[in-house]
């Protein structure tokens, strides 16, 4: 049961006309996890989150959420997810609370106590009684994630979370992202065209582009222990010397660059020594999400 | 999964915690309350009886009456489109079904309360100008007047009834409240216009458009109606729209791709 996945997708296509949003995407999402959705704008991430939620219909292929399909079995299937799908809409003339007592009563089993105790996780306080239309983007989108983790969810899904929020509201939105994951198990499904945010937030990302799935990847394989060749650069003070010694790598700077497995990198750095180049640093040069992601999608224009 | 009533109840939250249906109520209220003082004064000679002015009253405030009732039916569901809640509504555990049940029970209330308020003012304001007994031009003679204020209300409530199924009905086709509520007010001005255009004395199938029934309280004063037709063939026509209209609604509202 624990390794079930949450959420399968199986084939899933949407057909808009005869434009094709989202094609063949077959997906599965482990439990107790940190899923990251990576596309570029328009390469059918909200459509995908769109039909995990029921708002749009599925073309072909179908979307079990804790083993319910969300096309047959709707209100199960989706008893499971807390969802925000794009901006946290809510409603501008009742209260923070008094939205949050309106979506709790479509719910079962949430009372007085867990609204107070959804309040004070995601920080509200006493702003909680106050209109939302005087709420600011950040208090939103708090009251926002409030709203999707009121009955405890399995499934969390999350379209573009950081939009429009600062600096320290995306870190505070990634610290309750993370206790909830790690504290209530929930898994959390996020989006997002940011890459450098996902790489911080997630456990694994898949990655989508003209609606088609390209890559599922862990992130969290500590990099070290794989014997796959990374580059590492080597600071020097004789750089034109250490090619030679080397006998290959690319200069730049001070800067020598080579490709090397992890067990070759105190061999090049003895060598170096041995033949009395002053070595200043070693570094490797993980590629980030950003180079990967780019190289991957490298050039291809929004379809 | 949790409970119906429940959802009707954030329905009416969703009306009754908005200013704007305070300001309605206020408005019907205070015209219903003026208007059987405004008779009393130009009543020379006491001719008027309390049922009298109340169905006077009825007949110019239940146009108020009608268009607020339109404008929270064509808000309900076009405003969850417009504001962007229909999409935290709609992932709920509730079939889209329910919910719009739910929001269409809300608005059938609220029509009841303004309905309500309307004849309570009309007969307390009335009360205090005029008395109770005496002959009445409005009134068939036996008749009593109570009986025959309820009747002439309740042809009113239908009329609002039907006009009500229309702007919910353009609501959820259109998520457009302007529009809804613009198109069914234009049916509940025009459909006099209509009904002369084409009166079904002289077109035989005119006697199965809507405009042509919308209005019952013909047969309060006589058995026949336009073209010939009776109480129960109105109805019938009246039940026969109503369902498409609520078809319609449904079919589009379960049917659609809730996109930005």
């Amino acid at each position: 049961m624990q390794h079930e996945p949450v959420v399968r997708l199986e084939g899933v296509t949407k057909k808009v006309g005869s434009r094709t949003l989202v094609e063949n995407v077959t997906l599965d999402i482990p439990p107790g996890q940190v899923f990251g959705f990576l596309g570029p704008n328009g390469a059918g991430k909200t459509t995908t989150i769109r039909m995990m939620v029921g708002l749009t219909s599925i073309s072909q292929g179908d979307i079990n959420i804790c083993g319910y399909s969300i096309k047959e079995h709707f209100e199960k299937a989706v008893a499971n997810v807390g969802a925000i799908v794009e901006n946290p809409e809510m409603y501008k003339f009742l209260t923070g609370y008094q939205n949050l007592r309106h979506f709790a009563r479509m719910m079962k089993g949430i009372d007085a106590k867990r609204i107070e105790e959804v309040v004070r996780l995601v920080g509200l306080g006493n702003r909680i009684h106050d209109k939302v239309r005087t709420y600011s983007l950040g208090m939103r989108q708090r009251l926002g994630v409030a709203q999707a983790i009121l009955h405890r969810p399995r499934l969390l899904i999350l379209d573009e979370p950081t939009n429009g929020l600062d600096p320290q509201g995306i870190r505070e939105l990634r610290d309750y992202l993370r206790h909830l994951c790690r504290d209530e198990g929930t898994t959390v499904f996020v989006s997002s065209h940011l890459l450098s945010e996902m790489e911080l937030m997630c456990d694994s990302v898949a990655i989508i582009q003209n609606g088609r799935l390209i890559d599922v990847r862990s992130l969290r394989n500590g990099n070290e222990s794989k014997a796959e060749a990374a580059e590492t650069g080597f600071t020097v003070d004789e750089p034109e010397r250490a090619l030679a010694v080397l006998e290959g790598g690319s200069r730049e700077g001070n800067v020598i660059t080579l490709k090397l497995a992890r067990d070759e990198i105190p061999e090049i750095n003895a060598r170096l020594v041995q033949a009395g180049i002053k070595v200043y640093g070693i570094q490797t040069v993980t590629r980030s999400l950003e180079d990967q992601f780019l190289e991957m999608t490298g050039g291809d224009p929004i379809g | 999964m949790g409970n119906f009533l429940g959802l009707v109840r954030n329905e009416n939250m969703k009306i009754y915690r908005r200013v704007r249906t305070w300001v309605m109520l206020g408005i019907l209220a205070f015209c219903n309350a003026i208007l059987p003082v405004l008779f009393s004064m130009v009543d020379s000679g006491g001719q008027t009886t309390l049922w009298d002015s109340v169905m006077l009253t009825a007949s110019f405030t239940f146009y108020l009456c009608t268009i607020f009732s339109v404008i929270v039916a064509a808000d309900s569901v076009a405003g969850e489109f417009s504001w962007g809640t229909i999409k935290l509504l709609l992932i709920r555990p509730w079939s889209r079904s329910k919910i719009l049940l739910s929001k269409y029970i809300a608005v059938i209330l609220f029509s009841l309360l303004c309905t309500l308020l309307l004849a309570a003012v009309a007969m307390l304001a009335s009360s205090i100008f005029f008395a109770g007994g005496g002959e009445s031009s409005l009134i068939g003679p036996g008749e009593s007047g109570s009986a025959f204020t309820f009747r002439y209300l309740l042809c009113d409530y239908v009329n609002l009834f039907m006009t009500v199924a229309i702007a919910f009905m353009l609501s959820t086709v259109f998520r457009a409240g302007g529009l809804s509520i613009g198109l069914a007010l234009f049916i509940m001005f025009a459909k006099g216009i209509f009904a002369s255009l084409f009166n079904p004395d002289r077109y035989g199938w005119a006697k199965y458009l809507l405009f042509s029934h919308m209005d019952l309280s013909g047969y309060l004063k006589a058995d026949e109606g336009p073209g010939g037709a009776t109480l129960g063939f109105s109805l019938a026509v009246l039940a026969v729209y109503y369902i498409v209209f609520m078809a319609v609604s449904w079919y589009v509202f379960h049917k659609r791709d809730v996109a930005a």
